[in-house]
């Protein structure tokens, strides 16, 4: 964990609405561990702005880190204007990581609207070591993608209006192709998204007894522990660890990927509601 | 050569910037970005007797310049702060002051009486009054002099380590509340505690914390906690320790200069866990630029005329 402030060497939107910074931070870079960790950026020198803003990390490139932001509210908004040149402070790296394993898992890795981030850098750590999977993401209409739907290369992508790729949801994607896979294979799934794809791809998985790997969000204050706000709900026969008890559990340092089974996302208080702006 | 000292009681602090107990976690969450050591002070995470959940979320929202917090006390309860956290202050060279929280007279003096029976190095306690009474039907201890002034005397009674009362702005004469404590015995004050506040979604009609009214912290309340100094320093001849809002060295002078002979940092640390001693350095910086020999010469001294 540290703090630098980084040079921008590029900000861009990539996609409507979708923007891809790059930054050389050294530091930050060389202790990154893996996909699901994130960073947590001062987004505003002044305090327009209070807290910093997390970022999930979407590749990291000797002393280059990527995010993939989502234009939501003021603070991606100021991020969006930044040039390259300008420097950034960041904090980080953050959070646990996916647990991927040697075996033949074949996994699938789903993702959707700001969930994008870490499951494209797994997705290309998983390249790299030549592990077979499917990549399937989703949007709202194919402006919002910068992929290319690839069949062939297992890349799927989903549109809600059927602009591009597969109509509908990421969520009967994932379900058919699990299918396939695990008529030949164990199956995992690593998913990242809002809340009710999230419940949606849990409930899939619970049916067909696979492991799911999930990347978290929730209203972060510091992402460092001492303020205590970032708790999610979880199934009460978990070990505690970084929260004071056994209920809740805070994402940015238990997390912020969780198991699916060790987190109860029908609590009522798993909501992206009082997201930051 | 600047002077940057202080002293309440017998506690010496190197500098008078400390950092506000629930802004800070245990102090050991940040040991890999900041030296603690170079704090005046640490005040930790209130403590209760048991250990507590803390309430469900949202817990946090942020708000023009500040912040809405309802964390609930989530804390690890008296017992493992005396096992898990005692022997790791030993090694500190700061001080560390433990915050205490109770829903009951006798809890508070249970907590105190507890960790007076260890051997500990610990500077002192800090009082947080700004608790419910379950005994009174839920009055906060720190909204009255009387409960003030008793809960005050059992402790001074149990401890002859530099005790705090943590003064809630939320009462509606602070400067009495002060003195009762200072009738009581406490070895100084500090103000303020977050101010009540509350934020709602017009979109979707929900507060935007899980228990509706919390405590509004940051750059927001920082006049409010100025004030409430300028007026305790006014009410009491013990030492105030000025908290809210404060984020640089500027607004260390500020606090000072209403009465304050120390301040805690607060919010800020969530924005930078660093920005103790960055404030440090600058605190340096103002007074080698305004001759001003030791930092003690500030406290209270606020010019009325030119």
């Amino acid at each position: 964990m540290k703090i630098e402030v980084a040079s921008i060497s590029g900000n861009k939107e990539i996609a409507r609405g979708i923007w891809k910074m790059d930054f050389d931070c050294p530091n930050i870079a060389n202790n990154v561990s893996g996909p699901g960790q994130f960073i947590n950026i001062k987004v505003d020198p002044s305090w327009e702005i209070p807290l910093r803003r997390p970022m999930s990390i979407a590749g990291v490139k000797g002393e280059k880190i990527t995010i993939i932001y989502k234009l939501f509210g003021k603070g991606t908004k100021m991020l969006s204007e930044l040039r390259p040149g300008q420097s950034i402070n960041i904090l980080g790296p953050l959070g646990n990581m996916f647990s991927t394993s040697d075996k033949d898992s074949f996994p699938i890795l789903v993702g959707g609207g700001v969930g994008i981030a870490p499951i494209l850098w797994l997705h290309n750590e998983l390249n790299i070591k030549s592990v077979s999977h499917i990549l399937i993401i989703g949007a709202t209409t194919a402006e919002e993608h910068f992929l290319q739907h690839n069949p062939n290369k297992n890349i799927f992508l989903t549109t809600d209006d059927g602009s591009m790729g597969e109509l509908g949801t990421v969520v009967p994607t994932m379900e058919s192709k699990l299918k396939e896979v695990t008529s030949r294979s164990f199956g995992i799934i690593y998913a990242c998204g809002p809340t009710p794809m999230l419940k949606a791809i849990h409930r899939i998985t619970t049916g067909y007894k696979i492991d799911c790997q999930m990347a978290l969000e929730s209203y972060m204050g510091c992402g460092i522990g001492i303020c205590q706000s970032c708790v999610i709900e979880r199934k009460n026969d978990s070990p505690k660890e970084h929260s004071y008890g056994k209920r809740f559990s805070l994402v940015c340092r238990d997390g912020p990927v969780y198991s699916a089974d060790k987190v109860i996302l029908s609590s009522r208080y798993f909501k992206v509601s009082g997201k930051k702006t | 050569m600047v002077d940057l000292s202080i002293k309440i009681k017998n506690v010496e602090f190197s500098n008078p910037v400390l950092v506000a107990s629930g802004t800070f976690g245990y102090g050991n969450e940040v040991n890999e970005l900041v030296d603690v050591n170079r704090l005046g002070g640490i005040v930790t995470k209130s403590i209760t007797l048991h250990p507590r959940e803390g309430n469900p979320p949202p817990r946090m929202v942020e708000t023009p310049s500040g912040l809405l917090n309802s964390i609930g006390l989530a804390n690890i309860g008296v017992e493992r702060y005396i096992s898990e956290m005692l022997p790791y202050y030993e090694e500190l060279d700061t001080n560390v002051i433990m915050n205490i929280a109770g829903s009951s007279l006798q809890e508070y003096i249970t907590i105190l009486e507890r960790v007076e029976g260890t051997s500990n190095y610990l500077s002192g306690y800090e009082i947080n009054i700004s608790c419910p009474n379950v005994e009174k039907g839920g009055l906060e201890f720190g909204v009255d002099c009387d409960l003030t002034l008793a809960l005050t005397k059992e402790l001074r009674k149990r401890t002859d380590k530099l005790l705090i009362m943590k003064l809630s702005p939320n009462v509606t004469d602070i400067a009495s509340i002060a003195k009762a404590a200072e009738l009581g015995g406490v070895d100084a004050i500090s103000a303020i505690n977050t101010v009540v506040g509350m934020s709602i979604n017009p979109q979707t009609r929900k507060q935007n914390i899980f228990t509706g009214l919390s405590g509004l912290s940051g750059p927001a309340i920082r006049p409010v906690g100025v004030a409430n100094v300028y007026k305790i320093f006014d009410a009491v001849d013990i030492p105030i320790i000025g908290i809210g809002g404060i984020t640089s060295a500027d607004d260390v002078v500020e606090y000072l200069l209403a009465g304050a002979t120390a301040v805690q940092v607060g919010t800020a640390n969530f924005r930078d866990p660093g920005i103790g001693i960055q404030i440090i350095k600058q605190l340096f910086e103002y007074c080698e630029e305004h001759n001003v020999p030791s930092i003690r010469e500030l406290v209270g001294a606020i010019r009325d005329e030119d």
